[in-house]
């Protein structure tokens, strides 16, 4: 009994702690795409931090504050719930903007944590769009589910990256 | 220290070159095994040798599952030697036999001995640990468990359990001062660092430092410690006097994973991985020094390996960068196996 409480104890005090924490062991996913429009027209779209919503198919909406510099915030409504994420850095010379999750939720991207970093450079008269994320699984024990473990976060990631590029893509080629 | 860094040149590396690749970590190997001989009680009474070790440092790759050793100044893997899954942390005795590495999803830590570039044993230790460190006299490990709260002292030769002492949540990066009997430990969920006196692993003091602590590096003579605070983006530096605290926390740029102290005490090296740079902080002054070079998409561990030479891991790029300390550039890239998050310089003739 007595035991039982103690461990009902710990798991309260853990429990706050978890919201933040993520495992020891990152994964990562990157994809470049070649867009037919100059690095100027693709970083125009690109650097509006609250403007993603426009252009990245599976973002059913944004709410955003702070403007597109370093300390903006943006929650972003996904299918199954949101995210909050927070504008670190964003270089108009290097056409590059970072950016990390705040809040996370493992219903919508199943990750604890991430970072992601967006770099346009020149590719002939186009642009190529290099898109990385550096990220934790859902589940940061050692005995993750099948839907909270490295595969299923590197899957989500991946996919979000490949359907964002298609979208900016679309966005900025569109007549 | 100075003297025995001009070492076996890049002429080295050409002859290697001609040689194929089992011959070359042979070759490798017997040379290493030489330079670890030289170690030994009988280098300090030999006569100066022509051909002193290279500096080398042991690298771990998280997605290759593999320890690269790494001739700084000819700037080529002379081994690779095969891990189980997802390495994380490492440290190297001080004899230069062996390195320990942690693997956290595998509750495991390996012991590599380098002059056979082999896996000598394996420990099931704790629940996820990470960080990692190892006693001057080569008996003892000190390992932080990142889920378990804790940091856990074993026996090196049989990986039995010795000690643990409950520290903050998720620690990552410890570092041990021997003179002192003291382990710091960066608890990273906590936003503090623990002090931890060896002799009977009992906790002495927390010091709050900035959000998510990560890794830490003391001066030379101990007196201070710098830990990486990799949410808040800055240096936290702490006085390690009778009662240890916080003295200043300068910004050093966005996500700062790995720090380094040089030999003099004199410059603090900072890796940053989300902007991909490394700072260059004066001990004294505490400023930002103006140049920051670009080490790469993810920089992770950095390490100083002589007074000139300092290297860093690039995880997404997988490469080691070589470091020219003074000049503050970038001398050279060698590609590892995939994923490198950290290294550490092994120790050779002084």
């Amino acid at each position: 009994m007595l035991q039982r409480l103690a461990l009902a104890l710990g798991l309260l005090i853990l429990g706050p702690a978890l919201a933040l924490a993520h495992g020891p062991t990152p994964q990562r996913a990157d994809e470049t795409l070649v867009i037919a429009a100059p690095p100027e027209a693709v970083w125009a779209v690109l650097s509006r931090f609250g403007g993603i919503g426009e252009w990245h198919p599976l973002v059913k909406k944004v709410e955003a504050t702070g403007g597109d510099a370093a300390g903006a915030e943006r929650v972003l409504t996904l299918e199954k719930g949101e995210v909050k994420e927070g504008l670190d850095e964003l270089d108009p010379a290097a056409h590059r903007l970072s950016y990390r999750l705040l809040t996370e939720n493992a219903e919508a991207i199943p990750v604890s944590f991430y970072t992601q970093t967006i770099e346009v450079k020149p590719d002939g008269a186009g642009s190529e769009v290099s898109w990385g994320a550096r990220f934790y699984r859902a589940d940061t024990t050692n005995e993750p589910p099948e839907d909270r473990n490295d595969a299923a976060a590197i899957a989500a990631m991946t996919d979000f990256i490949q359907q964002g590029l298609k979208g900016l893509q679309a966005k900025v080629t569109a007549k | 220290m100075k003297g025995g860094a001009a070492v076996a040149g890049p002429g080295d590396g050409g002859e290697n070159a001609a040689l194929p690749p089992l011959m070359r970590t042979r070759q490798a190997l017997a040379r290493l095994a030489f330079a670890l001989l030289a170690l030994g009680p009988f280098a300090a009474s030999g006569p100066a040798r022509a051909d002193t070790p290279a500096p080398l440092v042991a690298v771990v790759s998280q997605k290759a599952a593999e320890l690269s050793l790494v001739d700084i100044d000819a700037r080529e893997v002379r081994a690779v030697i095969g891990l189980a899954a997802v390495p994380a942390g490492l440290a190297a005795s001080a004899d230069g036999a062996s390195v320990y590495v942690t693997h956290p999803d595998l509750s495991l830590v390996s012991r590599v001995d380098l002059a056979s570039g082999t896996v000598a044993a394996t420990f099931k230790v704790g629940l996820e640990p990470f960080g990692i460190a190892v006693s001057a006299d080569g008996r003892h490990l000190l390992v932080s468990d990142w889920s378990a709260d804790a940091l856990i002292r074993l026996d090196a030769s049989t990986g039995a359990e010795t000690g643990r002492v409950a520290i903050g949540h998720a620690p990552a990066g410890l570092v041990v001062d021997e003179k002192a009997g003291l382990a710091y430990v960066a608890d990273r969920e906590s936003n503090q660092v623990s002090v931890v006196r060896l002799a009977d692993m009992v906790r002495l003091a927390t010091v709050p430092v900035g959000r998510a602590p990560f890794a830490l590096a003391l001066s030379p003579g101990g007196e201070r410690l710098y830990v990486a605070n990799v949410q808040s983006g800055d240096l936290s530096v702490i006085d390690t006097g009778a009662t240890p605290r916080e003295i200043a926390r300068p910004k050093v740029g966005l996500m700062p994973y790995g720090v380094a102290v040089t030999p003099d005490g004199r410059t603090v090296l900072v890796s940053n991985q989300q902007s991909g740079k490394l700072a260059i902080v004066d001990a004294e002054t505490l400023a930002l020094g103006p140049a920051q070079p670009r080490l790469g998409t993810f920089p992770e561990g950095i390490t100083v390996v002589s007074p000139s030479r300092a290297a860093a891991v690039d995880w997404a790029e997988d490469e080691v960068v070589v470091i020219d300390i003074e000049a503050s550039t970038i001398l050279g890239r060698v590609k590892v196996g995939t994923s490198p998050r950290n290294l550490v310089a092994l120790p050779r003739g002084r």
